[in-house]
């Protein structure tokens, strides 16, 4: 029988028993104003690509000033080369033990890495949901439920979007092929006009995938557990239908561009007919650069292209976990997404669905400067095809070297 | 009487400084060549033995050279890489050659002409690169103007120099490149040494050519040698210009490195570090065979 007094000294080992093993910083159970009361004054260390200049002058000239301002948070744009390393380097903390306090408190994230992220850990969540703005997120697109066919589930927050677009002069193609059905009849009627760059290069690879779902015939089955023999039928016809289409590209296929730019730059010259580009408003700006013609358009596929969501996450052992949720948070405001959908700022496409919004901020994004190339939302929005699961790709990469470029059986 | 011969020796043996002075005066330039130099090397492998901790890697093997070796591709691309590196180093030394002793006639009269021969020297390899895909390809300059001037129906009828499958356009680049290096090299030599000799050779009434093969050939031909052991060297090992420049397949050797390497796969990491190695031995060979053949003839007193 114990006493009185050991009876409350077990409550309360028992009550630091189930604090110790609660995730440290319940944030995510917290009420809204009570994480952006704690926010206010963390320094939050945002990891990310800094290749792209556009985003950098976003992020610290505009997104920094205004979390400052409004919420109180210093925020500090760590550029990095490649979001990989800082996977590695959160796998070898969470490996050493280092649960709490670290440096990263956000990171720009998506496809291969969020999974292998999520698939040891290392994220903290699901957050996504306690965001106050998610709700103008459109969950139920296939592109923003899944990341590359990885199930976000809460661990990331969207903060913008892309999708494939084909590029064309209207002057010389006045009527581009609808379908990729007959983008490669077209291609076949005119021999040398067309090509693609050479996998594993991000847009030939994209383009090859959709030729994947072109030759399977279905996109939705690929979303789930892969289906081994399935699979291998529908590669094998990709591969078979690009080794026939080999012989009509240009140059008979015996060479490809090596990148979206030295493409670009082929149909600049008129060695081509078409490009490809993973950036919707990208064309326009080509033509504002003057690098493209003003007779420069794009078009999707009638049954869709492919698109994908670029996410920030937060990792689980992120020393200001309320800044950074705060600052995802203000990601996708209208305000936010209004500025990083300004050609003249980036030009990146909303994460949120336009059509949640309240009339006014429609209008301003209906108002916004489109580049003459570049396609309504709605076009764009009814016409997306998810990424499918990295592992998909990584296949059909290798099997393009295999047997289109090397032209093994 | 050999001891004022040996008191002479231990002289001078004084007035240099001792072994261990010496190795202790090149130790930081020494650190630096063993530590980056060497370390990489010896990091490289490590992890072309297949020791990848962070893959989930860590049993040694050569299997991924075994695998490099193995691919029925790789043959196909050392034979390239190699004839694209001989075939550039010999026309660059060829040119190269020409044009030193060009200079080395006109440059007395005018400095300029030196000066500008010097400005591709200081222009990277990957502008260069970029610069010959500009002029050369089907859509270039060249053909544009020919174009122009009615020589040429059509963009499609210029013949194809760029990503052409044999590497006109690599070449093209590398000879551009090297011919100013290998001309000042050559130069060089020409201008601190020959114009007596080749008086003589002249009083003697030895033709032009005869001067240029038994005179001012033996007198270049170390630095000609060193020169051009190092542009195959170069060649042989570098990226960009076969990258731009090349067919996406078959592909150069240190492309099939970088490709491998940067592959999303962890597992194809060592393949292309065994590759680069691989690299790493065929130019380290070339240069061994080279110096014991220069130094067969000179046994043998061959003029060289």
């Amino acid at each position: 029988m114990l006493s009185q007094r050991g009876m409350r000294r077990l409550r309360l080992f028992g009550m630091l028993i189930l604090l110790l093993s609660s995730p440290p910083a319940v944030a995510a159970t917290m009420a809204w104003p009570d994480i952006e009361a704690r926010a206010k004054g963390q320094t939050v260390d945002w990891f990310m690509w800094g290749g792209f200049p556009a985003t950098n002058a976003y992020v610290n000239g505009y997104v920094a000033p205004r979390v400052k301002e409004l919420y109180g948070i210093a925020l500090r744009q760590v550029p990095v080369k490649d979001i990989s390393e800082i996977v590695g380097k959160l796998l070898a903390e969470k490996q050493a033990g280092k649960t709490a306090g670290g440096e990263v408190d956000l990171m720009w994230i998506n496809g291969e890495n969020f999974r292998t992220a999520k698939r040891h850990g290392l994220l903290y969540g699901p957050f996504a949901e306690h965001l106050p703005h998610q709700k103008l997120v459109d969950w139920s697109k296939p592109s923003v439920r899944n990341d590359f066919g990885e199930p976000v589930e809460g661990l990331e927050s969207p903060w913008g979007s892309a999708q494939v677009v084909m590029i064309y002069d209207s002057e010389r193609t006045p009527e581009p092929p609808k379908t990729l059905g007959a983008l490669i009849d077209w291609a076949r009627r005119n021999p040398g006009r067309f090509t693609y760059p050479a996998p594993p290069d991000f847009t030939g690879s994209a383009f090859v995938r959709h030729v994947f779902y072109h030759a399977a015939g279905d996109v939705a089955v690929w979303q789930g557990p892969l289906d081994e023999k399935r699979f291998e039928a529908a590669a094998g016809a990709t591969f078979r239908l690009l080794k026939d289409l080999a012989p009509f590209l240009w140059r008979q296929g015996r060479t490809y561009p090596e990148n979206p730019v030295r493409l670009g730059q082929l149909l600049a010259d008129g060695e081509v007919d078409f490009a490809i580009s993973y950036h919707p408003a990208e064309a326009s700006k080509m033509i504002l650069d003057g690098l493209y013609p003003e007779s420069v358009r794009t078009f999707v596929f009638e049954e869709g292209t492919i698109a994908n969501t670029h996410f920030v996450a937060v990792p689980f052992n992120a020393a200001a976990k309320e800044g950074a949720m705060v600052v995802a948070n203000f990601l996708i405001s209208p305000e936010a997404q209004l500025k990083k959908a300004d050609a003249s700022v980036w030009g990146d496409f909303p994460a949120i669905d336009i059509g949640r919004l309240e009339p006014a901020w429609q209008a301003k994004f209906a108002a916004l400067p489109r580049g003459a190339a570049t396609l309504p939302n709605d076009v764009l929005q009814r016409r997306q095809l998810p990424e499918p699961p990295s592992e998909i790709l990584v296949r059909l990469e290798k099997g393009w070297d295999e047997h289109v470029l090397k032209g093994r059986p | 009487m050999t001891l004022p011969a040996n008191d002479n020796r231990a002289e001078r043996a004084r007035s240099l400084p001792r072994p261990a002075a010496t190795i202790g005066l090149l130790a930081p330039a020494l650190a630096v060549v063993g530590v980056l130099f060497g370390g990489g090397l010896a990091l490289g492998l490590v992890q072309s033995l297949g020791y990848l901790p962070a893959a989930g890697m860590s049993a040694l093997s050569a299997d991924h050279f075994a695998r490099v070796l193995a691919d029925p591709d790789f043959f196909k691309s050392l034979a390239f890489t190699f004839y694209l590196a001989l075939a550039s180093t010999l026309v660059a030394l060829a040119v190269g050659v020409a044009a030193a002793l060009a200079l080395n006639r006109l440059a007395g009269r005018s400095r300029a002409i030196q000066f500008i021969f010097q400005i591709p020297l200081t222009v990277p390899h990957l502008v260069i690169a970029i610069a010959v895909a500009f002029l050369l390809a089907p859509s270039g300059l060249l053909a544009r103007g020919l174009q122009g001037l009615g020589l040429l129906p059509s963009g499609v009828a210029f013949p194809l120099l760029v990503n052409d499958p044999w590497g006109v356009g690599i070449m093209a680049a590398y000879v551009w490149k090297e011919v100013p290096f290998i001309a000042l090299m050559v130069l060089a030599v020409l201008q601190s040494s020959g114009a007596e000799l080749l008086e003589v050779g002249r009083t003697l009434k030895a033709d032009r050519w005869q001067r240029f093969r038994y005179i001012t050939l033996p007198i270049i031909f170390p630095s000609l040698g060193a020169a051009g052991l190092i542009v195959f060297a170069y060649t042989f090992g570098a990226f960009e210009i076969p990258y731009l420049l090349g067919q996406t397949y078959p592909m150069m050797l240190p492309v099939w490195a970088y490709k491998a390497y940067s592959d999303v796969d962890l597992l194809a990491r060592p393949e292309g570090i065994a590759a680069g190695l691989v690299i790493a031995g065929v130019v380290t060979a070339a240069v061994a065979l080279a110096q014991g053949l220069t130094q067969a003839a000179r046994r043998r007193g061959a003029v060289l």
